[in-house]
């Protein structure tokens, strides 16, 4: 599980059939305080998280595969929550 | 999953049939600041890698690729792939907060 906050989204035509209609944004890993940590990864979003919210990202593929309905999905990151609090950046 | 540029194509004369219908990619991963639109630059620091791809993805594209035992589920038969690029990228909007 990664604690991350959505700073963007991809739009893409040609993509594996699993991901058709599925919303995919850019996450930036962050730390406990929101400070940005390493470079973003992409994940789905059923969720439907908004622009710079925090979320927790599931790294395990088998909740996307579920999700997608696709047993051959090669998907692994997918927005399992919206953080209520975020951690607040200090200094 | 993550971003990369498409920086070149891996040729094969032999090759396990599991890989037939795909090439493969060498792709350079974004760092940050290709996502803040920074132009590619072909050797940049951290290493490229070789991605298998179906969709027909060629140099100067941006893929999105998964690594790890996700790459290799889309193959019928277990099969030997690190990388495989699941998206070819049209549109990437990207606004971190400022500070």
């Amino acid at each position: 599980m990664i604690l991350a906050r959505v700073d963007g989204v991809i739009v893409s035509t040609v993509c594996h059939p699993s991901m058709v209609g599925c919303r995919t944004v850019i996450c930036q890993p962050v730390d406990e305080a929101g400070r940005a940590e390493g470079a973003p990864i992409l994940a789905l979003d059923p969720l439907s998280a908004g622009q710079h919210q925090q979320v927790l990202i599931s790294t395990d593929g088998s909740k996307t595969r579920e999700h997608v309905g696709d047993p051959m999905s090669p998907l692994r990151n997918i927005i399992l929550a919206i953080v209520d609090e975020p951690a607040k950046e200090t200094a | 999953m993550r971003l990369g540029h498409v920086i070149g194509r891996v040729t094969l004369s032999k090759q396990d049939p599991a890989y037939k219908g795909g090439r493969f990619l060498l792709v350079q991963p974004f760092a940050q600041a290709q996502f803040a639109g920074a132009p590619m630059t072909p050797l940049a620091p951290g290493s490229s890698l070789v991605v298998y791809d179906n969709l027909g993805a060629g140099p100067g594209h941006v893929i999105g690729f998964t690594e790890g035992a996700e790459a290799a589920m889309p193959f019928h038969q277990p099969t030997p792939v690190d990388a495989f690029n699941a998206a070819l990228v049209d549109q990437l909007f990207y606004n971190p907060p400022s500070r």
